[in-house]
């Protein structure tokens, strides 16, 4: 197991370092295969940002260009834009998504980085505990929400955006163990003996000699968590109830938008709540495929 | 001679000790959290499914298996569940298929890998509500891309209700999972691709086998561990979907989209009741496990027979 996830990651790592490139498959390198292969990437890429552009387009069509059958825009109807912002409140859901993902980012990490520390190189509960932690993912979110929904009414944490990034924390704790355990397993062991040679405790030698060696893994970890925080929306959708607490997700998929009139509007409003994400996308990108393939493939 | 020996050896021990302890102290908050997700839900839904609860009462009565009697009459509650492993089926081998065969395709960018790779994750990235959204504005029937499209083929044409008939509404959102989750699965599949050994490849070369042939007798078999483990962690993503079906049909038309998820989230909070959301939650993770179970257990056999 441990094996398999080591070289796994390695294989993963090979795949996103800069300057390594995707190794070329002897005996498909023949004209007619490669020209086949391009065709088929120019349709998948097609296919996965024409919603999108068609969104952008969509956001600047007047209602008029709506009902008509055109493309593009006949005119950039930039009152979309200032409508929706007018109408919800845009920035305020935008706010509390950023400050719920990064509320749940620093609490599944504090919990699960000492957890795959105990797990991985002290070796607590044997092989086992991992397997416990991450089948609590397993289950679909709305098993929870009945009984979740009671605790933090309870608990007195409805509509705080601190309380639903601890609940949305705790919800990702289990992914986060998984998907950093293969970055604890890759680091050799030695380096744990050294620490504790030179007379570092667990605690120091997690702190100040495993964690900066895990820094990327780390990173990875806390982008993917964030986005899957910040994407979620059955649990903002029950914890939070008023606008001033809504998220993004919450906000947008209640908008009463189902006529025409309002495409623009609704598109203007999406976009918004999609352009952070693919900036973190763009910008982390390199840490994201490997935390994304990270434990997944054996 | 005697105490040395002694002394070295608790000294050696006193760390390995005190290790075992900080451990198991490092691992409290991952438990908490695990209860506090997981067991604690699990305890109380197998505690209300046998009572009368309500969203502000719980506990008023117990009614034994009378929540469970109830949902296996009420019409919705069984269909809801074979919708769930449709959907789950449905756009884990769609999204798999579309995945692997663009990462079968991706070493041909070699060059341009990276803008590629960056442009072929936006759905994954997308908010799945945001999804929802652009996809219902393409699907709809006045002003929607899909039926301008058709308007502009044969003008006049009724159009087409893609998210207002059956079965193409369950069909769309299918799609619209799918097209979501390809990414993720392209991105799992090149991976392993990518752990392929470069010998055997090199012997067919030798060899002279074809293309066609490669794939089959090689990059087929090698890769099947791998493509069932991305099909199994896609099986169990997609009993969670929700949001699509929120946004994009609510449920219908009818209760055509209304996958378990959905139904167990009406129950709850719009009938309020708790105890029959709890039957229908206990009920529903039997059904995930019995789907999920044996296909794991395809998939350690097929890594077994591959290492």
């Amino acid at each position: 197991m441990s094996i398999r996830t080591a070289v796994s990651g390695d294989a993963t790592r090979a795949v996103v370092l800069p300057g390594s490139r995707p190794r070329r498959a002897p005996g498909s390198s023949s004209r007619a295969i490669s020209s086949l292969k391009w065709v088929v990437l120019v349709v998948a890429i097609l296919l996965a940002i024409t919603p999108i552009l068609y969104l952008i387009a969509t956001s600047f069509k007047s209602p008029d260009d709506i009902l008509s059958t055109r493309i593009l825009p006949a005119r950039f109807a930039v009152e979309n834009w200032a409508s929706a912002m007018a109408n919800w409140p845009i920035f305020t859901y935008l706010g509390n998504s950023l400050l719920v993902a990064g509320v749940a980012v620093v609490v599944a990490l504090v919990i699960a980085v000492p957890a795959n520390y105990a797990i991985a190189r002290l070796r607590v509960g044997g092989g086992q505990t991992l397997l416990l932690i991450v089948s609590a993912y397993i289950a679909p979110p709305v098993v929870a929400i009945v009984p979740l929904f009671l605790l933090v009414r309870t608990a007195g944490l409805m509509n705080s955006p601190f309380g639903l990034g601890l609940v949305e924390g705790l919800m990702l704790t289990p992914v986060a163990v998984w998907l950093l355990d293969g970055f604890f397993r890759s680091i050799p062991g030695e380096i744990d003996e050294a620490a504790q040679l030179d007379g570092c405790g667990p605690v120091r030698t997690l702190v100040s000699v495993l964690l900066p060696l895990i820094t990327p893994g780390l990173a990875a970890v806390g982008i993917i968590v964030f986005i899957l925080v910040y994407n979620d929306f059955l649990i903002p959708l029950l914890l939070t109830q008023t606008g001033s607490a809504q998220t993004l997700p919450v906000g947008i998929a209640l908008m009463q938008g189902g006529r025409e009139v309002m495409f623009g509007q609704m598109a203007a409003a999406s976009l918004t709540g999609i352009i952070p994400v693919y900036l973190l996308a763009l910008f982390a990108q390199r840490w994201l495929i490997g935390g994304l393939t990270q434990g997944s493939v054996k | 001679m005697s105490t040395v020996a002694t002394r070295t050896r608790q000294v050696v021990r006193r760390p390995a000790r005190r290790a075992a302890w900080t451990g198991r102290a490092m691992l409290v908050p991952a438990v908490f959290a695990v209860v506090v997700i997981a067991v604690y839900p699990l305890v109380f839904s197998v505690a209300a499914s046998l009572s009368d609860s309500s969203l502000g009462q719980q506990f008023t009565d117990w009614v034994g298996g009378a929540n469970y009697a109830a949902l296996f009459t009420d019409g919705v509650t069984l269909p809801s569940l074979v919708r769930s492993v449709v959907f789950a089926l449905a756009s884990a081998i769609l999204a798999l298929v579309g995945g692997s065969v663009v990462a079968l395709c991706l070493d041909v960018s070699v060059r341009s890998g990276r803008v590629l790779r960056v442009l072929l994750l936006l759905p994954l990235m997308t908010p799945p509500v945001m999804a929802a959204v652009v996809w219902r504005l393409m699907l709809a029937p006045t002003g929607g891309l899909f039926n301008n499209v058709i308007q502009t083929i044969s003008p006049g044409a009724e159009p087409f209700l893609f998210l207002g008939s059956s079965p193409a509404a369950m069909i769309s959102v299918i799609a619209v999972d799918a097209w979501q989750w390809a990414p993720f699965c392209a991105l799992l599949v090149f991976a392993a691709l990518q752990t392929l050994p470069s010998e055997v490849y090199e012997a067919a070369q030798v060899d002279g086998a074809g293309t066609l042939q490669v794939f089959r007798r090689i990059t087929f078999p090698l890769l099947l561990p791998s493509l069932l483990t991305a099909l199994l962690l896609k099986v169990v993503l997609s009993f969670k979907v929700f949001d699509l079906v929120f946004v994009m049909t609510g449920g219908g038309p009818g209760f055509d989209t209304t996958v378990s998820s959905y139904d167990i989230y009406r129950s709850g909070f719009q009938s309020f009741d708790i105890g029959m959301a709890a039957a229908q939650t206990i009920v529903f993770l039997v059904l995930v496990t019995i789907v999920i179970v044996p296909l794991n257990a395809v998939r350690q056999r097929a890594q077994k027979g591959a290492s």
